[in-house]
């Protein structure tokens, strides 16, 4: 394409954000370069993408179905309780499991590739290492849910699995991981983006958490209250270390993507990256306030989890500063507006951990369905909305085509966001409600369960929000993979009877 | 990968699908910003601040709820227990907590009952006398105070049978004058012994008398007190105190 010299496009200097001119001749060639380039390395990727988000969204189907049953059976318990392979003790791990591996680990390593290929500015090497890993991902999955209904679940929360599945799934980590470090090792450009250290760190910090747990509960097993101690950590750290950095990283690159212009500070966002890291492994035991451990362990995640506002106060203020000035973008963007609810409900995830965490009232809310709003807070409000948000800007460029119904992303969107929103209000007041009946002797403790029974009830109702949300995307996503998207020139914006007006932002 | 040379692929890559039409096939790509950039804003002096408080408040908390970092302590709020162990009357034993004797079961089975065993009838086998009707145990609390401080070396004679040359090790480094106290006021009440209790300002004068003493008595250093010498400061049965200097044991060597 380029004549003679080839530019290399990383050292032309940033257009600043507000001046629509450039100077025409560098530009242009620039320009010319670097789309041959995204379009080489978009249609390497295309295959084991679609393929990860596909799988993802499949298990995402079966994950809510199984989710609806968890729900529906905490205040309907005869539901389908002729089958033993329904009842609520399978699955609800079950559907932990499948939205854990299945959905969450699968959309994000499909994120992750395809923004490891672009910023490593390679085209995909060795799609059948990934597609093999896929396979095997898939694999394992699918015999681990099959075993937690049969009966095998170990009975480790977030380890259901049993160690059958577990092997499979450890061969398609390495098959992925070992496809990651290629990527990384031939990439091209001298600097690194700050999205890539939160990748590269996910990919070595999720074998570490899932390795080490393992082992020390299943092949050398440690005694006695130290599993749940070791449970815990793990949890925590598959959240923050695993679906945390991944979401982090992602955000990290949509954002200033979508918006064309860089990322407020390097300086916050390495303050920010090494603090997470340094104070995330740390947290997971203030589960276990009031428990038979040493104080001090517990108080040590306590005070980690404290500090873990430093992490959160950086990026936050970072992608904040990014943002200013453009938030209006959010009316058409459906990737933005996606991105920055999970950046915004990160923040609230981060500071809702701390306040559950302090021992005043970890004592109330640990045992009470607060927790599952926690959980569901980091993983879906967070992790999940951010990977919708990526979805939303991958497909386009993996199939040729732009989504087709404005109306459907945006029917998706808000019964993503008030689902979610209305679950964790749910859980998290009916927590509150659930720990201080609990707390209050002259309660028994069939009374003090039977007071959450509305705000499980309202659950269902969110849950069915949700499901819609999932429906309508499962659907348009279908639709995108089918080629029956729309051929345009222009993305589908959320309101687009108002493109004109924000043709040159976007 | 070199632009130049990849022309040809490029058309190939481009070709999505059916779509004939490159321009609107690649109008994503097109469209597209650079990829991102960090920008160099310096780090805010609020975002300092607040890096500060989470830092102070972290640490706050730790020094507060860490129970003293013992392995042992699961209270939080640990801390205050080690001061209300100070010097009880010797009768007010009775605290809050644990009596006196309660403490020095604890103090008992962790430091001495594997030689003296549990039931404190020791094991002769091994030259480990008893405790359980013992005259040392039962007797002044001065010769008991001086073995468990400075350590015993053997032969002993106890209740007429003769103990090897099994060798008891001081304790003055390993347990404070509360402890000692305790685990004397329990052994001098358990097994059927009837000696009085035993308070820690009582040990702390002793320990203080035999702080340039060698280790380890013998059994002649013992018989050199009366059998009765009671530690100054106790028991309204103590013998005198002045007296009771006189008696203290010239160094064996």
């Amino acid at each position: 394409m380029t004549p003679q010299s080839p530019i290399n496009p990383a050292e032309v200097p940033l257009k600043a954000p507000s001046s629509g001119v450039q100077t025409p001749d560098s530009e242009v060639t620039t320009h010319d370069v670097e789309q041959v380039e995204r379009a080489l390395i978009d249609a390497s990727t295309r295959l084991p993408v679609l393929f990860f988000y596909a799988s993802a969204i499949v298990w995402l189907l079966l994950g809510t179905l199984l989710a609806g049953f968890t729900s529906w059976k905490l205040h309907a318990p005869d539901l389908l309780a002729n089958y033993s392979w329904l009842t609520w003790g399978r699955i609800r791990p079950a559907h932990m499991n499948v939205m854990v591996y299945g959905w969450a680990s699968m959309a994000g390593i499909g994120t992750a590739i395809w923004l490891m290929a672009r910023l490593c500015r390679v085209t995909l090497r060795h799609p059948l290492l990934l597609i093999a890993g896929g396979v095997f991902w898939n694999l394992g999955v699918l015999l681990g849910v099959g075993g937690i209904l049969v009966g095998d679940s170990t009975g480790y929360e977030w380890l259901e699995f049993p160690p059958y599945a577990t092997v499979v799934l450890f061969v398609a980590y390495s098959l992925v991981v070992s496809w990651a470090m290629l990527m990384f090792r031939f990439r091209r450009g001298d600097n690194t983006y700050i999205t890539q250290w939160y990748l590269l760190g996910a990919f070595l910090w999720f074998p570490w958490v899932y390795g080490a747990t393992q082992i020390m509960l299943f092949v050398v097993p440690v005694q006695g209250v130290m599993q749940s101690a070791v449970t815990w950590w793990f949890a925590n750290n598959l959240l923050f270390l695993w679906f945390g950095a991944i979401g982090l990283g992602t955000a990290y690159y949509m954002i200033p993507k979508v918006i064309g212009r860089p990322v407020y500070s390097y300086h916050l966002a390495a303050i920010g990256f090494w603090t997470y890291a340094l104070f995330a492994s740390w947290t997971g035991m203030q589960r276990l306030v009031d428990g038979p451990f040493p104080a001090w362990m517990v108080t040590a995640s306590i005070a980690a989890t404290i500090l873990s506002i430093i992490p959160v106060a950086t990026v936050g203020l970072n992608h904040h500063m990014t943002m200013r000035g453009y938030f209006g973008l959010l009316r058409y963007s459906p990737t933005l507006r996606f991105t920055v609810f999970g950046s915004f409900a990160y923040t609230a995830f981060s500071l809702l951990g701390v306040f559950l965490s302090l021992r005043s009232i970890a004592g109330y809310v640990h045992f009470t369905e607060a927790s599952i709003a926690y959980s569901h807070l980091g993983l879906y409000a967070f992790f999940t909305m951010i990977i919708f948000g990526s979805m939303y800007y991958i497909v386009p460029r993996l199939v040729g085509r732009e989504w087709r119904y404005a109306a459907l992303i945006k029917l998706h969107f808000w019964s993503s966001a008030y689902g979610v929103g209305l679950m964790v209000a749910m859980l998290f007041i009916g927590g509150i409600a659930q720990g201080s009946s609990m707390h209050d002797p002259s309660l028994s403790f069939s009374e003090a369960t039977d007071s959450i029974l509305p705000y499980l009830r309202g659950r269902s109702v969110s849950g069915m929000l949700l499901t819609i949300a999932h429906l309508i995307f499962a659907f348009h996503f279908g639709l995108m993979l089918f080629g029956l998207g729309r051929t345009a020139s222009m993305p589908t914006f959320l309101n687009p009877q108002e493109e004109e007006a924000v043709k040159e932002h976007i | 990968m070199n632009e130049r040379a990849s022309g040809g692929h490029v058309r190939q890559g481009m070709d999505y699908g059916e779509d004939a039409d490159v321009h609107e096939v690649h109008s994503a790509i097109q469209r597209e910003k650079r990829e991102p950039r960090a920008g160099m804003e310096p780090l805010s002096i609020w975002l300092i601040v607040v890096y500060g408080l989470a830092i102070f408040f972290g640490g706050a908390y730790l020094g507060r709820f860490s129970g003293n970092f013992s392995g042992d302590s699961l209270d939080p709020a640990l801390i205050p227990h080690v001061k209300t162990q100070g010097p009880n009357g010797p009768g007010g034993a009775q605290t809050q907590e644990l009596s006196q004797a309660d403490r020095g079961k604890k103090i008992f089975s962790a430091n001495c009952a594997v030689c003296h065993q549990p039931n404190g009838l020791g094991a002769a086998g091994q030259g480990y006398p008893p405790l359980a009707g013992s005259e040392y145990v039962n007797g002044g609390t001065r010769r008991l105070g001086m073995i468990v401080l400075k350590g015993l070396q053997g032969p002993l004679t106890v209740k007429g049978q003769s103990f090897g040359a099994a060798v008891m090790q001081p304790w003055d480094k390993t347990l404070s004058d509360a402890k000692i106290s305790d685990v004397l006021t329990y052994i001098r009440q358990e097994w059927g012994n009837k000696g009085g209790p035993v308070a820690a300002a009582q040990i702390a004068g002793l320990r203080k008398e035999l702080a340039s003493h060698p280790d380890s008595f013998v059994e002649a250093d013992l018989k050199a007190v009366p059998e009765d010498a009671e530690l100054p400061g106790g028991e309204p049965a103590g013998a005198k105190p002045a007296d009771a200097k006189n008696p203290a044991p010239a160094p064996p060597k």
